[in-house]
């Protein structure tokens, strides 16, 4: 079997993968040719093959894990028909994307695999596994890629190739013709050769296939400019959903707040106010503990929520809502101090691994209670992450965070760079 | 160090992976577009694709007069150079280091991509694509540059940017131009016969409909696969959108 994929698929594939902060996963849509191959032989006068080639055309990027299955792996019909929809008849097969994983399926995809090949009615369902592996300091990365016929016993991977430009050579141009004194040669050629130019000497084919590119190149443009259109009416969707759901959290908090104060006898109001505007904490000096921490334990804000607005930078206004992501080899302690106080915790598996978190939990400094508070939302973003991808399996040697670049130095006096301000006593109080 | 990290945005990313895999049998470059920060990380917000002055399969340099045309009359500047390593492992050569070395003369802060792809093991089937970031530093005084790595992420962006895209698209522009610029070159020797004048129009129509079915048509493709899947996502937006618009009403 051959399979192959156009290198803009699978840029996109990689694209996709590269925005989503889990496992990212997927469907193949596309088509499955039998193409017969002739050979000749000295044994035999001719003898056909027939070999499967598998293409695929496109992916359909599911939005979230579990969106057609749940824990169990069982898979559920009705998802699967809303998200499909008339594509349906056109898959090949799924992909799966994880970090720091074995090229191996997990248990869980072999039985959605199974239960997809029934549903789908696709006896040769094939499984793309993705895999995306760092260096300790980050400064490579690799994705590996493998194609998995799992319903077949033998012969359970294929090759995918990547069809491209490949050898088209402008080495082929001849620079001299071949040298020829016969007379009737130059006549024949020259008379009936005349056939193939127009009056200006011009091969008329060339112009003919020009005129295709460039009809083909005016439509490229035309679909590209729709392309930047709907994707910026996505991005202002996005926006306002993103708004919103700021807003309804806002207005629940205030709500919940009201029904507590609602609750409190009225004359223990008074204390509950005053108990609840400063943090109990020795050493404490000035940081209130705003009602608003307690807003965002019940949603994790947005990651351009962490961001204070006294931030300076001035790459904040291109990519305050976006860290890089954690990964699980090597950048635990990596932090954008070009963010400000943008947080980057932990481990690509939820795992926190920074001291400073462990230690700096029992607010034992007032200033370090607002940023181990949102800290500890990122950590209940990155946990959720995790238990949607329990099948993560991190390498066993997987390079621990406290890599010796003065990169990963930097990350671990990171309370001290986050602030704006530069304020000693947060790193200091991390290393107790 | 002159520069921390590099955080190449995801959108950028997707433009330089097309063009490293657009070809296996050439190393393909272009120069990468963005800030550096206070923090001394380098933001790439896009790419420019480029075209080559030398074809040769292990050079990918440009000259210089095509680095500062590309630099002006762009809204932000060039922070550094990708090239791609087509079945060659990731690691710069000892020619890259040095043409690293040079642009960093006019640049402290320059950084260097490579793309590694068409890259397999026969045995597992496993394919691979590789990318990394570095500078060059002379180890000791008058000795042989040697590379440094620099850490480089991937930022998600959600949406993939204006510029983005019109790199995206130049690309079978830049080819068509440089199949012309070749034929032109050889068009000119009036020596030819006929026959050979026949066989290098067919070839350059060869040419030229191998890029449109190997370039063209699969990014027209994924062009309007993207236009389907955003209509879809925008459909589910506008649906989500109401329905917290009622959600927040409620709450009042």
């Amino acid at each position: 079997m051959a399979a192959s994929i156009s290198g803009y698929t699978f840029s996109s594939l990689c694209y996709h993968s590269a925005n989503s902060n889990s496992d990212h996963e997927g469907f193949l849509l596309g088509e499955v040719r039998q193409e017969e191959t002739f050979s000749i032989s000295d044994s035999q006068i001719s003898s056909t093959e027939f070999l499967q080639v598998l293409e695929i055309h496109n992916h359909e990027p599911c939005s979230q894990l579990f969106s057609f299955y749940d824990y169990a792996g069982k898979v559920n019909e009705e998802n699967l028909k809303r998200i499909l929809k008339e594509r349906r008849k056109n898959v090949i097969g799924w992909y799966r994307f994880r970090r720091n994983t074995q090229e191996q399926m997990s248990f869980r995809e072999q039985i959605i695999h199974k239960q997809l090949t029934h549903i789908l009615g696709v006896p040769d369902l094939v499984f793309l596994l993705f895999s995306f592996i760092s260096t300790a300091n980050n400064s490579t990365h690799a994705l590996e890629y493998v194609l998995f016929r799992p319903n077949r016993k033998y012969n359970q991977r294929v090759s995918l190739t990547i069809p491209n430009l490949g050898n088209t050579s402008q080495q082929e141009y001849k620079v001299s013709s071949v040298p020829n004194t016969s007379w009737n040669y130059a006549m024949v050629i020259k008379e009936q050769g005349a056939e193939f130019f127009d009056k200006d000497g011009v091969m008329k084919d060339i112009r003919t296939i020009f005129q295709v590119y460039n009809a083909l190149q005016d439509k490229v443009q035309a679909v590209c400019g729709e392309v930047e259109q709907s994707e910026r009416l996505k991005e202002t969707f996005q926006e306002e959903v993103n708004k919103l759901k700021k807003q309804i959290a806002l207005r629940k908090s205030e709500k919940e707040e009201e029904r507590r104060l609602s609750q409190v006898p009225e004359e223990h109001k008074n204390t509950y106010l005053a108990y609840n505007s400063r943090v109990v904490c020795p050493g404490n000096a000035a940081e209130e503990y705003s009602l608003e921490n307690q807003d965002t334990s019940e949603t994790p804000p947005p990651y351009s929520e962490v961001i204070p607005l006294d931030s300076t930078a001035d790459s904040q206004e291109t990519s305050t809502a976006y860290l890089p992501r954690p990964q699980a080899v090597g950048s635990s302690n990596y932090a954008p101090p070009s963010l400000g106080a943008a947080k980057f915790s932990g481990n690509g598996d939820g795992s926190s691994t920074d001291s400073s978190q462990g230690t700096s939990g029992s607010g034992v400094v007032a200033q370090l209670a607002q940023e181990e508070e949102e800290e500890d939302e990122e950590e209940e973003e990155e946990e959720d992450d995790d238990e949607d991808s329990s099948e993560y399996e991190n390498l066993a040697n997987e390079p621990s965070e406290s890599s010796d670049s003065e990169f990963s130095q930097l990350a671990e006096g990171r309370p001290a760079s986050l602030r704006p301000d530069g304020d000693s006593r947060n790193s200091q109080a991390s290393r107790i | 160090m002159a520069v921390n990290a590099v955080h190449l945005e995801s959108d950028a990313f997707l433009v330089c992976m097309n063009h490293a895999l657009s070809t296996e049998k050439e190393e393909v470059m272009g120069l990468c577009i963005g800030e550096v920060d206070t923090d001394k990380i380098v933001h790439i917000h896009s790419v420019i694709i480029l075209r080559r002055s030398d074809k040769r399969k292990d050079r990918v340099e440009i000259s210089p007069e095509q680095l500062l045309a590309e630099m002006t009359g762009r809204p932000m500047r060039v922070v550094g150079w990708y090239h791609s390593h087509p079945h060659i492992t990731v690691w710069p050569s000892h020619v890259d280091v040095r043409t690293q070395a040079m642009y960093q003369m006019m640049d402290q802060g320059f950084v260097g991509l490579i793309f590694s792809c068409f890259i397999e093991d026969k045995n597992t089937k496993t394919g691979r694509v590789l990318y990394t970031c570095f500078q060059s530093v002379q180890a000791q005084k008058g000795s042989e540059y040697e590379r440094i790595e620099i850490p480089i992420h991937v930022v998600p962006h959600e949406t993939i940017g204006k510029v983005c895209l019109e790199s995206a698209v130049e690309l079978p522009k830049i080819l068509c131009q440089e199949e012309q610029d070749a034929y032109r070159r050889i068009h000119s020797l009036a020596h030819l016969d006929p026959i050979t004048k026949i066989h290098n129009g067919s070839v350059f129509t060869k040419n030229l409909c191998s890029q449109m079915s190997a370039i063209s048509g699969p990014l027209l493709q994924w062009l309007e696969d993207k236009v389907e899947q955003n209509k879809q996502t925008i459909a589910e937006l506008q649906l989500e959108k109401e329905r917290l618009v009622l959600e927040l009403t409620d709450l009042d």
